[in-house]
C-alpha cells in the first residue's frame, strides 16, 4: 500500500520537476554561496549536502528506469526495443552539447579567477600598506620618544603624588589614556580623555611579560570600534630603592583621517590576500558547483529520456499487444487514447478495426448457428422419417444417409459417410441391385424416377420401392440426387398373402358348399337306382357314380390345400438345428424306391430361428415336387447340400436341391413360385407357392434354375439370425402376418 | 573573565591517541587504525592541566588547550584567513541502565585573525566580545588555550548522591571557514584539526 503509493509519487514527471527546481534553486544559493553572499554562506556545507544527496537520488530513480528497461528488453517486452534506442539517442543528444559546454564554462572559469590576480597589484597593495605603516612608525617614534620624556619626569613621583601628573601629562599630550600600573597589572593611577571611562584599556600579559624582562613596549594596535591605536608602555623607575618599578601605559589615537585611509589600505590588502590564497579553493568551488549543475541538467537530461522514451513507446507497445490479441483471436482489445497526434488516429484506427472486425465475427458465427440450428432441424427430420433417405453429389458420391436408411440397409456408415457408389457396391454386395438401379437411373433417367430393388442382406429379402429426384432445377445428370426408399417386404407380402387369403376363402365357400351335396346325390343315385337297373345300365351307372364320389373327394382334398394355404398360422419361432430336420425327413424316403436321396452337410451349421413344422412342410413338398415332376422316371436321384455361408456383414444357410429330372420348361420359369402354375400331370400348382410362401414368411430368398447336366436346381437361403435385434425384426414380420391369416 | 598570567603548563601528553596501540595482528584493523592516527599527525590539539573546584557556589575549571595548527591552517591565517574555534563543554549526570542525561552544554568560540597593517593577532571571544591584539601568535594562541576560573556550572543543579562526567573539547570550525574552503576543509585530514574529548568527574 505505502510501496504503491511511494510509486505512485514517484513515478510521474512532477515529483522530478519538482526534484529539479528544487536543485535548481539549491544550485542557486551555492553558487551565490560560493561568491561570499553572506546569507547563503552558513547555509552552504547543508546546500551541498543536500545537492549532493538529491543527485545520488536522481541517480538511483535513474538506475531503477535503466534495471526496469533492460528487463523489458530482456523479456522482449513489446515496444522494449524502440524505448532503448529512443533512449540512448536522447542521452546521446543530451550529453554531447552538455559536455562541450561544461569544458568550455571550466575554461573560462578557471581564466577567469586567474586573471582577477595581478602580481602587479598585489605589489602596489603591499606597498601601500608599507606606505602606511612607515608613516604611522614615524609617528610612533615621536610618541615614543614623548613617552620616554614623560617616564623621565615621573621617577622622581611616589604612586600618590603621580596621579596629578599623570592627569597633566594626558592633558600636554594627546594621549587617549594615560595610565601608571603596576609590574603585575595593578592600576595606581589613570587618566582617560573620556570621562565616562573608568576602567582604562589594560596591556594583555604578553605585554607585561615582555616589560618585566626590561623591554619596552611600543606598536600598532587596532582597538575595537575605536580604530587604530598606538600603545606604549614603558618602564617607570620607582624613586623608593626598595619598591618595584612601575609602568607607564599611554594610547594614543591615530589621527582620524589617516585612521581611514589606513583601515582602508589594510582591508584592501587583507581581502585580497584572502582572495589570493583562496583562488584553489575557489576553483576546486565553483567547479564543485559547475560540476553539481551539469550532473543535475544531465541525470535530469537522462531521467527525462527515460521518460519520453516510454510515452512516446507506449502507445506503440499498446498497438502491438493489440495486433497480437487481435492475432490470437481476441477482438475485445480496446487501447487507451494517446493524444490527438498521430498515433492517436492510429490506435483510434485500431480501435475502429477491432470492432468491426468483432461486429463481422459475430454475426458470422450468428449465421453459422442459424445455419447449425436448420442443419441440425433438417437432420431430425430425416432422422424421424421412416423412408430412408440418400443424396449423392454430382460425383455420385454418398453424401447424407438418414438412421432409417442405415436400419433399412443394415449399414453402419454414419450420417455423413462419403463414400462413392462404387466403393459402397464393393464393401456392401448386399446393396449390388440397389447400386446398380441407381447407377442405372443416374445415367438414363435424368427426372424424378421410381423403382422397385430386391435386396438379400442381412435383413433377410427385402423389397425396396426407390424414389429418386435431382436436389438441383434443370435435370442435369451431373446434379446432386436424393433418393427416397421404403421397406416394402411386409407390404407386398401381406398384399399377397390378402389376395391369396381371399382366392381360398371363395373357392372354399363356392366349392366346397355344393361339393356334398354332388357326392351324396350320386351316391343316393347309385344306392338307388343300381339294383334296378340291368347289368349293363348299372355298369355304366356304378362306373359314373364311382367317378363323380372320386372326383369330389379330388376337389374336396384341393380345396382343403387352398384352405391350408390361406390358413397360415402364426410362426412358431424356435431355434432349429437344420442338419437334425434334414436327416429325419429325408429318412422317410430312405426306403423309396422311386427316389435316391443324397444329404451332404457342410458342417457345422449354425442353429437357425425357425418354425420347424413350416420347415417339415417345406422339405415334404419339395421332395413331393421332384417326384411329381420325374414321375415315371427311374431312378430319381435328389442331391441336397447344405452350406453356411458368410457375406460381408450377414450370414446365411443355403441349401439346394438337384434332381436329374426332366427340369423346368422355359416357359414356367418366370411364374414357377405362383399358385397354380404347375406342368406336372398331377399336382394342385400350389406345392412351389407354398414353398415359396414359406421361404418368404422366414426372410430367406429362393430361385430355380436348370442343371446343365440335365434336372431342375432350387436354391433357397434361409438367413442366420444372430442378433437379438434381428431377432425381434423378424418376429414383426411375423406378427404382420397375423391379420391375413385371420383373414382366413 | 581574565586572561593571566597563568604558568604554562607545557602539554607533555600530547598524544592520549598514541597509547592506542594498534595491537591487532589483522591488517584491516591496523589500516584503519593509520587511518584514524591520520589527522592527528597532521596537527593536533590537546588539554592539559584541567581542575575544577567549587567556589562560592558555581564551580569553577582550570585548563589549557595547546592549539598546534596545521601549516594549512597557519598559512591560511597569515593570509588573512580568520580561524574560528569552539571549545565544547559537556556535563552529564550517569544514569544505570541508561544514556546519560545532560546537565548543561557549553561553548565558548574564539576567532583569531592576522592583522598585516600592525602584525598583530587579533584574538576575539565571540561569547562575551573581548578584544586582544597580540604581537606573537605564540601569545595569542597562549591566551586562548588558558581557561582560568571559567565557571562552570551552579552547584544548585549538581546533586551530591549523583556521579557527574564532565566532557572537554577545542576544535576548529569548518563551517565559520569562507566557503569555498569548507568542502576542502572537510575531506583534507589537515583542516580537521581538534583535540579528543578530555573526560573527568566532577569533583568540589
Amino acid at each position: 500500500m505505502v510501496l504503491d503509493t511511494l510509486k505512485r509519487i514517484t513515478s510521474g514527471p512532477k515529483p522530478i520537476l519538482l526534484l529539479f527546481i528544487l536543485l535548481l534553486s539549491s544550485l542557486y544559493m551555492m553558487s551565490a554561496a560560493t561568491q561570499n553572499s553572506v546569507v547563503f554562506s552558513r547555509l552552504y556545507s547543508l546546500l551541498l549536502a543536500i545537492n549532493i544527496l538529491a543527485l545520488l537520488l536522481l541517480l538511483a530513480l535513474i538506475a531503477r528506469q535503466i534495471i526496469s528497461v533492460i528487463s523489458r528488453y530482456r523479456e522482449r517486452a513489446p515496444g522494449s526495443r524502440l524505448t532503448v534506442r529512443l533512449v540512448i539517442m536522447f542521452v546521446i543528444l543530451a550529453v554531447t552539447p552538455i559536455s562541450v559546454l561544461y569544458y568550455f564554462s571550466l575554461q573560462f572559469l578557471h581564466r577567469g579567477i586567474d586573471s582577477w590576480f595581478d602580481l602587479r597589484v598585489e605589489q602596489a597593495l603591499e606597498d601601500a600598506l608599507e606606505l602606511g605603516r612607515t608613516s604611522l612608525d614615524s609617528r610612533l617614534r615621536e610618541l615614543l620618544r614623548q613617552s620616554r620624556l614623560q617616564v623621565e619626569s615621573l621617577a622622581m613621583e611616589s604612586d600618590s603624588t603621580a596621579r596629578l601628573k599623570i592627569h597633566a601629562m594626558r592633558e600636554s599630550s594627546e594621549a587617549v589614556e594615560l595610565t601608571l600600573l603596576g609590574l603585575n597589572g595593578r592600576v595606581i593611577t589613570s587618566s582617560s580623555i573620556d570621562p565616562s571611562t573608568i576602567i582604562p584599556t589594560l596591556p594583555n600579559n604578553a605585554i607585561l611579560l615582555q616589560l618585566r624582562r626590561g623591554l619596552e613596549y611600543a606598536a600598532l594596535e587596532p582597538i575595537r570600534d575605536r580604530g587604530l591605536h598606538m600603545r606604549i608602555v614603558m618602564l617607570v623607575p620607582n624613586p623608593d630603592p626598595l619598591g618595584e618599578p612601575r609602568l607607564l601605559h599611554a594610547l594614543y589615537a591615530v589621527p582620524e583621517r589617516l585612521n581611514t585611509l589606513a583601515n582602508s589600505v589594510q582591508e584592501a590588502f587583507t581581502r585580497y590576500k584572502e582572495l589570493a590564497y583562496l583562488r584553489q579553493p575557489l576553483k576546486y568551488s565553483f567547479t564543485l558547483t559547475l560540476s553539481l549543475v551539469l550532473l543535475l541538467s544531465l541525470l535530469t537530461a537522462v531521467w527525462a529520456a527515460f521518460f519520453s522514451a516510454r510515452r512516446l513507446a507506449a502507445p506503440i507497445s499498446d498497438l502491438a499487444e493489440g495486433t497480437r490479441a487481435v492475432a490470437a483471436g481476441d477482438y475485445t482489445m480496446r487501447l487507451s487514447m494517446p493524444g490527438r497526434d498521430e498515433l492517436g488516429f492510429l490506435v483510434r484506427s485500431f480501435n475502429e478495426m477491432t470492432r468491426k472486425i468483432a461486429r463481422a465475427r459475430d454475426e458470422a458465427s450468428k449465421s453459422q448457428r442459424h445455419a447449425e440450428e436448420q442443419r441440425g432441424y433438417l437432420e431430425a427430420v430425416l432422422s424421424c422419417l421412416s423412408s430412408g433417405v440418400l443424396t449423392l453429389d454430382d460425383t455420385a458420391t454418398l453424401r447424407t444417409v438418414n438412421s432409417a436408411a442405415e436400419q433399412i440397409l443394415g449399414l453402419e456408415i454414419g450420417p455423413n459417410p462419403e463414400l462413392s457408389l462404387a466403393v459402397m457396391q464393393a464393401r456392401y454386395p448386399q446393396l449390388e441391385p440397389l447400386v446398380e438401379t441407381i447407377a442405372n437411373q443416374l445415367d438414363h433417367n435424368h427426372g424424378t424416377w421410381q423403382a422397385e430393388v430386391v435386396l438379400f442382406g442381412p435383413n433377410g429379402r427385402q423389397v425396396l420401392i426407390c424414389r429418386g429426384s435431382p436436389l438441383r432445377g434443370g435435370g442435369s445428370a451431373q446434379g446432386e440426387h436424393v433418393i427416397v426408399f421404403d421397406d416394402v417386404t411386409a407390404l407386398i407380402q401381406a398384399q399377397r398373402d390378402a389376395a391369396w387369403g381371399e382366392v381360398a376363402r371363395r373357392l372354399a365357400h363356392e366349392i366346397k358348399n355344393p361339393l356334398t351335396p354332388i357326392q351324396l346325390s350320386a351316391e343316393r343315385l347309385r344306392h338307388k337306382y343300381l339294383n334296378t337297373m340291368p347289368s349293363a345300365d348299372a355298369e355304366v351307372l356304378d362306373r359314373s357314380t364311382h367317378t363323380i364320389v372320386q372326383q369330389v373327394e379330388s376337389m374336396k382334398k384341393m380345396v382343403k390345400a387352398f384352405s391350408d394355404y390361406a390358413h397360415t398360422p402364426k410362426l412358431q419361432l424356435e431355434s432349429v438345428d437344420l442338419a437334425r430336420l434334414l436327416n429325419e425327413v429325408l429318412d422317410l424316403y430312405h426306403g423309396d424306391e422311386r427316389i435316391i436321396v443324397h444329404l451332404h452337410i457342410h458342417p457345422p451349421l449354425p442353429p437357425i430361428e425357425a418354425d420347424v413344422g413350416r420347415l417339415r412342410q417345406l422339405l415334404h413338398n419339395l421332395i413331393k415336387n421332384t417326384l411329381e415332376a420325374g414321375d415315371g422316371l427311374a431312378p430319381l436321384t435328389l442331391d441336397v447340400s447344405v452350406n453356411p455361408a458368410e457375406k460381408e456383414s450377414y450370414r446365411f444357410i443355403e441349401m439346394r436341391f438337384e434332381d436329374n429330372g426332366p427340369g423346368i420348361p422355359e416357359s414356367f420359369m418366370g411364374q414357377l413360385f405362383e399358385p397354380y402354375i404347375t406342368s406336372k400331370p398331377k399336382g394342385s400348382g400350389l406345392g412351389l407357392a407354398i414353398v415359396k410362401k414359406i421361404v418368404e414368411e422366414h426372410s430367406g430368398i429362393l430361385w430355380a434354375e436348370n442343371r446343365e447336366t440335365g434336372g431342375a436346381c432350387i436354391t433357397l437361403r434361409l438367413p442366420v439370425q444372430s442378433k437379438a435385434a434381428d431377432q425381434s425384426a423378424d418376429v414383426d414380420d411375423a406378427d404382420i402376418t397375423i391379420p391375413t391369416s385371420e383373414r382366413l | 573573565m581574565g586572561f593571566s598570567t597563568h604558568a604554562l603548563k607545557k602539554a607533555t601528553a600530547i598524544t592520549e591517541q598514541a597509547s592506542h596501540a594498534f595491537h591487532g595482528s589483522r591488517r584491516l584493523l591496523l589500516v584503519l587504525g593509520l587511518l584514524l592516527a591520520l589527522p592527528l599527525h597532521a596537527g593536533e590539539f590537546a588539554i592539559t592541566g584541567v581542575e575544577t573546584r567549587l567556589q562560592d557556589n558555581v564551580y569553577l575549571l582550570d585548563a589549557h588547550v595547546d592549539y598546534r595548527f596545521s601549516d594549512d591552517a597557519l598559512d591560511a591565517l597569515q593570509n588573512g584567513v580568520p580561524l574560528t574555534l569552539r571549545l565544547s563543554i559537556e556535563i552529564q549526570r550517569e544514569r544505570n541502565w541508561w544514556y546519560d542525561a545532560t546537565v548543561a552544554t557549553l561553548e565558548q568560540r574564539f576567532r583569531l585573525q592576522f592583522h598585516p597593517l600592525s602584525h598583530q593577532y587579533l584574538l576575539q571571544n565571540l561569547n562575551s566580545g573581548a578584544f586582544y591584539a597580540f604581537q606573537s601568535l605564540y601569545a595569542a594562541l597562549d591566551a586562548m588555550g588558558t581557561l582560568h576560573d571559567f565557571p562552570l556550572v551552579d552547584s544548585q543543579l549538581i546533586k551530591e548522591d549523583e556521579r557527574y562526567e564532565v566532557q572537554l573539547q577545542a576544535a576548529l570550525d569548518i563551517e565559520s571557514l569562507p566557503s569555498p574552503l569548507r568542502p576542502l576543509a572537510y575531506i583534507t585530514p589537515s583542516w580537521r584539526l581538534n583535540s579528543d574529548w578530555y573526560t573527568w568527574y566532577l569533583t568540589p
